[in-house]
């Protein structure tokens, strides 16, 4: 498979603050990935920087095998509406639909008008008065429709009401699965996106601390349960993720559980309970996960 | 949403799928189009303050001529009353146009995945077309306010009368000049402000007003003024419009490279 993106000791300062740091990753062509983080973690810096609208301190990115930084036969196939983007003074939604596709080869009108009336959008009125899910809406229908051959997605649903968000995760998959394309997909909202993302790049300060398939993530960690003595005694000699003890009962969340491990863990009488992908990026990044939910 | 997604056999949308690439000289129109889509900002705003302009200035000249006519005197016997304002405002209107599209067309554009020289270059060709149309229109409306006798009035507002210009020619160069310094001018200092913000554009105006203070301090010890108003005088008002062409290309060629390296934010 080639690769879509391909980073390597990538670095973004501004003056001391290390916005990205040293990173690298590769992201193959075809699949959804999560790029995951708190605000500020460094992924809006990350996406400006793969798709040349920053310029990095150092380090090296190739998209779809070449510089992407002004570099037209790249980035035409490039789609990143960003969550602040900037629209020309007085543009109605409107005027996004009609230029879109002068951009984009892959445009579909059809498909954007449909999403359009899904996401019950004005298009006569200006930019400057949408809400802010209609604001939303108007990048995740770019996204969606433009069908570039690597899209991005940043928070593509802030501001968005829980039937606004359903829709976007059920066109997503139906176009994804006629047009299958490179998407990354943005969000501090880990839970609501964990079943469509095929792997997790997880930054925190600027740092990648998690790149692994959604599934591997999923599969093996666990939080054991029981008498402190009997998940003490389990726990020896694995690497413990987050602990709880209330009394004499005490939870450790685990990664790498093995089947044999959950045999033995079921037969010291302890109890077993999956870990949510959002429970386990916010204890791997060794937040709090109220913390974690008050920087959404 | 339980389900996890699994690769379908449809082929995946990769560079080489998508077929048509897109032409360089095709990316530069469609930054142009892009500038154009929204035609209200570029075209009927100004338009229609020049019109309310124009049309209340000549109101209130009508009302000022039927005095001078009931106090017994002739309206025409003061000779040509030149009136500036229409003309000037699309002009400099211009310069905001330009600042605009620098200022929020770009991070749109970037949004887009339009390269910058890709950007600069749709726009400094939107900015040549939209000197043009101006231009013409402006002559126009100056060739048709003399044919008109000053549109019955004997008021004039569109042509270059007070620069001593009475032919349609120099008046259209006078006006595509002016045009086109505004344009590029107003887009290079955009083009600052976008990429070094506030200070960025401080820095630069406090620097030309530093030259412009040396320039007539120079002008000033060395008893030069005498000069500097033969040179006005010798080039005329033409001239003096062809000799900002050498601003305007600098301005058009700074902007260029400014805009280079400039990222948009938030």
């Amino acid at each position: 498979m080639n690769a879509a993106i391909e980073v390597s000791n990538l670095s973004r300062h501004f003056g001391d603050i290390r916005a990205v740091d040293n990173v690298s990753f590769t992201v193959t062509e075809g699949g959804i990935y999560g790029l995951l983080g708190r605000n500020g973690a460094g992924k809006t810096t990350l996406m400006q920087l793969l798709t040349a609208q920053d310029f990095a301190t150092s380090g090296t990115i190739k998209i779809f095998g070449e510089s992407p930084v002004e570099n037209a036969s790249v980035l035409q196939h490039i789609s990143f509406i960003k969550e602040s983007q900037k629209y020309p003074d007085d543009f109605k939604v409107k005027h996004v639909l009609k230029s879109a596709p002068w951009f984009f080869r892959n445009w579909d009108a059809d498909f954007a008008n449909s999403l359009v009336s899904d996401f019950r959008l004005p298009t006569d009125r200006r930019i400057k008065k949408l809400s802010r899910g209609q604001l939303s809406a108007v990048g995740v229908i770019v996204g969606l429709a433009s069908r570039a051959p690597l899209t991005f997605f940043d928070e593509p649903y802030l501001g968005l009401d829980a039937v606004a968000r359903q829709l976007f995760y059920d066109r997503l998959l139906e176009d994804y699965s006629q047009h299958p394309r490179t998407v990354v997909l943005s969000t501090h909202l880990i839970d609501e996106v964990s079943n469509l993302l095929e792997h997790v790049i997880v930054i925190d300060d600027g740092r990648i601390i998690v790149d692994e398939s959604a599934e591997s993530l999923r599969g093996t960690a666990a939080t054991v349960a029981g008498t402190k003595t009997a998940v003490d005694a389990f726990a020896t000699g694995r690497r413990v993720l987050h602990r709880e003890n209330v009394g004499g009962l005490a939870s450790v969340t685990v990664d790498a559980l093995s089947p044999t491990d959950r045999a033995a863990a079921a037969k010291a009488g302890l109890e077993l309970s999956p870990v949510s992908l959002q429970q386990l990026i916010v204890r791997l990044t060794n937040t709090s996960e109220k913390e974690f939910e008050q920087s959404a | 949403m339980s389900t996890t997604i699994t690769h379908s056999p449809v082929a995946h949308e990769t560079p080489s799928s998508d077929q048509h690439t897109i032409s360089a000289v095709q990316r530069i129109a469609n930054v142009a189009k892009l500038h154009l889509v929204n035609r209200g900002a570029v075209l009927w705003l100004p338009l229609f303050i020049m019109s309310v302009i124009w049309v209340s200035s000549m109101l209130i000249w009508w009302i000022v001529s039927v005095l001078i006519e009931r106090a017994g005197g002739s309206p025409d016997g003061e000779g040509p009353v030149i009136m500036g304002g229409a003309n000037s405002f699309l002009v400099i209107y211009m310069l905001v146009v330009a600042v605009q599209a620098i200022n929020l067309t770009f991070p749109f554009a970037q949004g887009y995945s339009v390269t910058r020289r890709d950007f600069y270059l749709g726009s400094a060709l939107t900015f040549l077309g939209l000197s043009l149309f101006y231009a013409v229109l402006m002559s126009g409306l100056a060739w048709l306010e003399a044919a008109t006798g000053g549109w019955g009035l004997n008021g004039y507002m569109f042509g270059l009368g007070m620069l001593g210009i009475v032919e349609l020619a120099p008046t259209f160069y006078v006006y595509l000049l002016a045009l086109l310094l505004f344009f590029f001018v107003g887009a290079a200092v955009a083009a600052m402000y976008v990429r070094w913000r506030a200070w960025g554009v401080v820095g630069f105006f406090t620097a030309l007003g530093f030259l412009v203070i040396g320039l007539i301090a120079l002008a000033t010890f060395t008893d030069n003024w005498g000069v500097v108003g033969e040179w006005l005088v010798a080039n005329g008002a033409v001239g003096v419009a062809l000799w900002s062409l050498i601003v305007t290309a600098a301005a058009g060629v700074a902007g260029f490279f400014i805009l280079r390296h400039a990222t948009p934010r938030a």
